[in-house]
C-alpha cells in the first residue's frame, strides 16, 4: 500500500458507510488470494459506489481484486499487489426481465442458481453449468467466461452476453452493447471484459440472452474400452445429426474413486462417456436408438441412467475441480484447450506422463468442444509438479493447443506463468490494460504475461 | 499520363500492375452499397499479407489513410473514402487456406466470398452459418468487419460467434495473430473486439472460422396474414412457446408484391404480411416444431400456413427473400435501407409507428426484416432527383432510428455504423462510453491511419444521419 492508509480508509468509509467495509483480520484472510491477504474489504451496493471505490483505490495507489463467492479466485497468476478486496455480494438485483424477449439484466452478485430459479417459472434458463454448483455469481462467470459441459450445445458466456455496464478506475460507469439480441453499434467492449478476470474493469450489470428449457432429458452412459474407441465414438456422434446438450469423457487412473457420493460409483478401470440429451419423447427415443446403434457397432456397453444418477453425474462433472479437489488439497488442476480432434491423444499422453510421475490423475474432456480438464491428484512437490506440468504443456502445444494451470500449490504457481507464454498479440493486450487501468489498480499481475 | 510517385511505390510494393489510379478506373470505388464519398488516390489489390504490410508502410509514410475493402456491399459507407486515402481491396486474397472438418474449422483469406466457403464444404455436410442476404457477393473479411448476420443467425449467432482467430496488420505494420483454432486462448479476447470494428482497428488478412454441421432435416413455412399486426404478434408468440426457429423473417404486403413480380417465388400478393419461418434439426424435432409453429400462427389469425413441399420450392422462397432489396429497387428509382433493432415484443408497436412515419412524410416504406431478432430493415423508396423527397427520407429514417433507441434497441443490428451513423452514436452512448471506445482505437490504430472518419463520431455533424442520397443508394 502506498499513500496514507489511514486517511484512505477514512475516505472509503465516508463513501460507503462504515458498515460497508471491514479491516477485520479474520474476514480479510478468508479473501486471501495465493497467500496474499488484503487489508480491507469493501461491500458497495450500487454501481455508482463501485465506480467511486475504484477511482479512490486508483488515486490512493491501492491494488484491488473484485469478487463475489470466490469460486474462481485461485485462477490466475499470484497478484503482484493486493491491498483490498471488493465484494459484490451486496449487488443482487434483477433490473430487467422480459421472458417474451428472452432477455434479462442483472447485477453481478446474483448467483446463477437464483437466476435459474427466477426464469424457470417461464420455462427458460441460462444454459451454463460452470464450476461452483450454481453458487457462482453472474459477474464472476462472465469475467472468467466460465462454462461447463453445457458448452457443447450452447457455447460460453461470450455467446450469451448482450451488453453490460462496466465500472472503471476513472470512476465512470460505461455501457456497451444493450438488451437486444443483435447490435453492432461501436466497438464490442464487452468481449474484452468477458474473460478478463477483473483486470480491466468491474462488471456492474450484465444483460444476457435466455433460452427455452428443453422438454425432457435423458442421460446415457457409454463405456469405450480404450481411448481409441472413445475417439471413434466421438467422431461418429459429432458427424451424426444427434445434437446432445452435453457430452463428456471421464478418465481416471486405476484405484482412483470418482463420483464418491454417487449411488453408482465410477469404476476407474473404465472410461465413461456421459451424454445428456434433451427434447420431446420422440426425439429422445430417436437419440437413444441412434446412440445404441453406434455403441453396438463399436461394441461399447451402453445404458440409460435413472434420473438421480443423471443428476449426480452432471453436478459432479460441472464441478469437476471441486469434486476432485475435495480429497486432494494439493491437486494440480489443468485446463487444456485443443483442436477437437486432439483430445483423446492428449488424454493418452497425460495418462502416460502421470504414470511416469507415479501420480494418480483424473480427467474430464468436453469432447465436442476441445477442452480437457486434468487433475493430478497426488502431492508431488514443487519440482516434480513443475516437471509434470511442463511435460503436459509440451504435449498440449505439440497437439496445437495450450495448457492453463487452474489450480496448484502456491510453490508451483510461483515457478510458472499459469497462462503460458504470451504471443505476438501480447503487446496490444498490455497496451489495452494500460489504456484502461494505467496505474494497474485491478488485480495487477494476474493475467497472461503478468499484465 | 505518367503515374505519380505514390502509385509507383505501390506498384513496386505489390509486384503487380494491379494498382488503379486513373480517375475513370476509380469511379467504381467512390461508393459502396450505401453512398458515394470521395475518390480514393488509388486502389491496390495485394495478394499476400506481406504486400498488405508494405502498402500500409507506404501509406503511413506518405500520410494518406488506408481503407480496407471487400466486395463493397456494405450498407453504411464503411468501405468508402472519407479522408484522402487509398483503398486496399482484398478481393484477390481469396484463397481458402485450410479446411479441417474433424475440427470443424476453416482458415480463409479475407477476400473469400461468404457463399463460396459454404459451397466448398457442403458436400461433406458442413456450412458457414452467418448468411447475409448478400452472401453471393460479400466477403468474409467484410463479414468480420461488420459482424454480419443473416436470416439464420437467429438460431446460430452472428459472425462474432463463428470467428475464432484473426491475422491482423496493424497501422505500424506489425502483424498479430489473435485467438486460435481452439476455444479459450488465454488473454484478452482481441478477436472479439476486432470483429465488428469496421476496418478501423486493423486489416484482417486471415480468418479462422467455425464450420457447422448441416441439419438432417429442414422445413420452411410460409405463414400468410391479412393484417400486419397479426404477423408481428406471432413473432414473439413463437419464441414464447419455447421454439427457436432457425430463421424467422417478415415481409409486408408492399414488399412481397415487389418480390413476387421480380422472382415469381409464390408469395401471395393479396396478403398484408408473411412470415418466412424455417426449422431445422432432427427429423422428429422439425416435425414437432413445424406443427407447433403452425398452431401459433393460426391462433394469431394467420389466413394460411404453407409448407414448402420440395427443395425447389424452398429455394425459391429464399431466393425471393434474399433478392428483395433488388426487387424493390425495380419499383422506385432509389431506395434507402435502414437497419435498427428493437426487442422483438415491441414489433407490433414499431410497425405501426413505421406506418405513421410513412404517412407523415408521404413516402413509401417497405418492411422486410429479421423479425425473430427484432432487426428491422425499413426500405424507404424515393426519387433522388426530387430534393424535397430526399430530405423527407432522411428525416423519416432518423425518426425510425430514434424510435428504436426509445424502445431500448440499437441504431444498427448488422449493417454497421460507418459514415452513415457515426454522428448518431451519442443517441446510445455517453461521452464516457465513447471515450473508452476511443482508447481501444488508440491502442490498435494510434496514428488513425485506418478508415478515418468512421464509427466514432467526429463531432462535426452532431446527431445527423449521413447519407448521400441520390447516387448509389
Ligand atoms: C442486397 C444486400 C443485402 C444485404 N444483406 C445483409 C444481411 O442480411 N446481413 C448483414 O449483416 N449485412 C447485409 N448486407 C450488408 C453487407 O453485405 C455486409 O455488411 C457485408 O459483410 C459486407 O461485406 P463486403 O465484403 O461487401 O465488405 P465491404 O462493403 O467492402 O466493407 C465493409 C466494411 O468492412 C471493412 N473491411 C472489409 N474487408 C476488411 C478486412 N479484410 N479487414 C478489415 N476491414 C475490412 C471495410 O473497410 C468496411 O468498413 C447486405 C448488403 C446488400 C447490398
Amino acid at each position: 500500500m502506498v499513500a496514507d492508509v489511514k486517511s484512505a480508509l477514512k475516505e472509503f468509509s465516508a463513501l460507503l458507510g462504515e458498515e460497508h467495509l471491514t479491516t477485520d483480520a479474520a474476514t480479510c484472510s478468508t479473501c486471501a488470494v495465493d497467500g496474499k491477504v488484503p487489508r480491507l474489504i469493501v461491500y458497495p451496493s450500487t454501481a455508482e459506489e463501485v465506480a467511486a471505490v475504484l477511482k479512490l483505490a486508483a488515486d490512493s495507489g491501492f491494488a484491488l481484486i473484485p469478487f463475489r463467492n470466490r469460486t474462481k479466485l485461485d485462477i490466475g497468476n499470484p497478484p503482484e499487489r493486493y491491498d483490498m478486496g471488493l465484494s459484490l455480494k451486496g449487488m443482487n438485483n434483477v433490473w430487467h426481465y422480459e421472458p417474451a424477449d428472452l432477455t434479462i439484466s442483472v447485477e453481478p452478485g446474483l448467483k446463477l442458481k437464483e437466476l435459474q430459479h427466477l426464469v424457470a417459472r417461464d420455462r427458460l434458463w441460462l444454459p451454463l453449468d460452470p464450476a461452483g454448483d450454481g453458487q457462482a455469481s453472474l459477474g464472476g462467470i462472465v469475467a472468467a467466461n466460465a462454462s461447463g459441459p453445457l458448452r457443447h450445445a450452447y457455447g460460453s458466456p461470450r455467446d450469451m452476453v448482450l451488453g453490460m455496464k462496466i465500472a472503471t478506475v476513472q470512476g465512470k460507469i460505461i455501457k456497451t452493447g444493450g438488451r437486444v439480441v443483435k447490435n453492432v453499434a461501436g466497438y464490442d467492449l464487452g468481449k474484452l471484459l468477458i474473460g478478463s478476470y477483473g483486470t480491466l474493469g468491474v462488471i456492474v450489470e450484465v444483460s444476457l440472452k435466455l433460452f427455452p428449457l428443453p422438454g425432457r432429458r435423458e442421460t446415457f452412459i457409454l463405456q469405450p474400452g480404450n481411448l481409441g474407441i472413445a475417439r471413434d465414438l466421438r467422431r461418429r456422434i459429432l458427424e451424426s445429426p444427434l445434437s446432445p446438450l452435453r457430452m463428456v469423457l471421464l478418465v481416471a487412473s486405476a484405484g482412483t474413486k470418482l463420483r464418491v457420493d454417487a449411488p453408482r460409483a465410477f469404476d476407474s478401470s473404465r472410461l465413461e462417456m456421459c451424454i445428456d440429451a434433451g427434447g420431446s419423447d420422440s426425439m429422445l427415443m430417436r437419440i437413444r436408438t441412434m446412440l445404441e446403434g453406434i455403441a453396438k457397432e463399436l461394441a461399447v456397453p451402453f445404458e440409460s441412467c435413472n434420473a438421480q444418477d443423471a443428476e449426480n453425474t452432471w453436478v459432479h462433472a460441472s464441478d469437476f475441480r471441486r469434486w476432485i479437489g475435495e480429497g486432494h488439497p494439493q491437486a494440480i488442476v489443468l485446463k487444456i484447450c485443443l483442436p477437437i480432434s486432439a483430445s483423446e491423444q492428449f488424454l493418452s499422453m497425460a495418462q502416460q506422463e502421470a504414470e511416469n510421475a507415479k501420480a494418480r490423475m483424473a480427467a474430464m474432456s468436453l469432447l465436442g468442444v476441445g477442452i480437457v480438464y486434468v487433475a493430478v491428484l497426488d502431492s508431488l512437490g514443487a519440482a516434480d509438479g513443475e516437471h509434470l506440468t511442463r511435460r503436459l504443456k509440451h504435449s498440449a502445444e505439440n497437439l496445437g493447443g495450450v495448457l492453463i494451470v487452474e489450480q496448484c500449490p502456491l510453490e508451483l504457481k510461483m515457478r510458472l506463468d499459469v497462462w503460458g507464454e504470451p504471443k505476438d498479440d501480447y503487446e496490444i493486450m498490455r497496451k489495452l490494460k494500460m489504456a484502461w487501468d494505467s496505474r494497474r489498480t485491478l488485480a495487477p499481475g494476474r493475467m497472461i504475461g503478468r499484465i | 499520363m505518367k503515374s505519380p510517385p505514390l502509385i509507383r511505390e505501390l506498384v513496386r510494393a505489390t509486384n503487380t500492375e494491379a494498382v488503379l489510379w486513373r480517375a475513370e478506373d476509380l469511379l467504381l470505388y467512390e461508393y459502396d452499397a450505401l453512398s458515394v464519398m470521395r475518390q480514393p488516390e488509388a486502389v491496390v489489390f495485394p495478394t499476400t499479407t506481406e504486400e498488405v504490410v508494405r502498402v500500409v508502410g507506404i501509406a503511413a509514410q506518405q500520410g494518406v489513410s488506408v481503407i480496407p475493402r471487400g466486395a463493397g456491399t456494405g450498407l453504411s459507407g464503411g468501405a468508402t473514402v472519407a479522408e484522402r486515402g487509398i483503398l486496399i481491396a482484398l478481393s484477390r486474397m481469396n484463397k481458402i487456406v485450410e479446411i479441417d472438418l474433424e475440427n470443424q474449422r476453416a482458415r480463409v483469406q479475407p477476400g473469400v466470398v461468404n457463399l463460396d466457403l459454404s459451397r466448398a464444404v457442403e458436400d461433406a455436410g458442413y456450412y458457414f452459418a452467418p448468411d447475409p442476404s448478400s452472401q453471393k457477393a460479400c466477403t468474409l473479411g467484410g463479414n468480420v468487419a461488420e459482424n454480419s448476420g443473416g436470416p439464420h443467425t437467429l438460431a446460430y449467432g452472428v459472425t462474432t460467434h463463428h470467428a475464432l482467430g484473426l491475422e491482423i496488420v496493424l497501422s505500424d505494420g506489425d502483424v498479430i495473430h489473435t485467438g486460435a483454432k481452439f476455444w479459450d486462448r488465454p488473454g484478452y479476447d482481441l478477436t472479439g473486439v476486432v470483429v465488428g470494428s469496421e476496418g478501423t482497428l486493423g486489416i484482417v488478412t486471415e480468418i479462422t472460422v467455425r464450420l457447422c454441421r448441416l441439419p438432417e432435416a429442414v422445413k420452411t413455412l410460409l405463414a400468410i396474414f391479412d393484417r400486419v399486426l397479426d404477423a408481428t404478434r406471432t413473432v414473439a408468440a413463437i419464441t414464447a412457446r419455447g421454439i427457436t426457429p432457425a430463421a424467422l423473417e417478415m415481409m409486408d404486403g408492399f414488399t412481397l408484391r415487389a418480390v413476387e413480380a421480380a422472382t415469381g417465388a409464390g408469395y401471395p400478393i393479396d396478403s398484408a404480411a408473411v412470415l418466412l419461418i424455417e426449422v431445422e434439426g432432427l427429423r422428429e424435432a422439425v416435425e414437432e416444431q413445424a406443427q407447433a409453429i403452425e398452431a401459433v400462427c393460426r391462433e394469431n389469425s394467420a389466413r394460411e400456413v404453407r409448407c414448402a413441399r420440395s427443395e425447389e420450392e424452398r429455394a425459391l422462397l429464399w431466393k425471393g427473400r434474399k433478392n428483395a432489396f433488388g426487387a424493390l429497387g425495380r419499383i422506385a428509382p432509389n431506395y434507402y435501407v435502414q437497419d435498427g433493432v428493437i426487442p422483438r415484443t415491441r414489433l407490433p408497436e414499431m410497425l405501426e409507428f413505421t406506418a405513421e412515419v410513412e404517412k407523415r412524410y408521404a413516402l413509401r416504406i417497405g418492411n422486410i426484416f429479421h423479425a425473430g431478432d427484432g432487426n428491422l430493415h425499413p426500405l424507404i423508396m424515393f426519387d433522388a432527383r426530387d430534393r424535397s423527397e430526399c430530405e423527407r427520407v432522411v428525416r423519416a429514417a432518423r425518426d425510425l432510428i430514434a424510435k428504436c433507441v426509445e424502445m431500448g434497441g440499437s441504431i444498427t443490428g448488422e449493417h454497421g455504423v460507418g459514415v452513415e451513423k457515426n454522428e448518431l452514436m451519442p443517441l446510445i452512448f455517453s461521452e464516457d462510453d465513447l471515450e473508452m471506445q476511443r482508447r481501444i482505437k488508440g491502442v490498435f490504430n494510434p496514428s488513425g491511419l485506418f478508415n478515418p472518419g468512421k464509427v466514432l463520431p467526429t463531432g462535426k455533424m452532431c446527431g445527423e444521419l449521413r447519407i448521400q442520397i441520390g447516387a448509389g443508394a
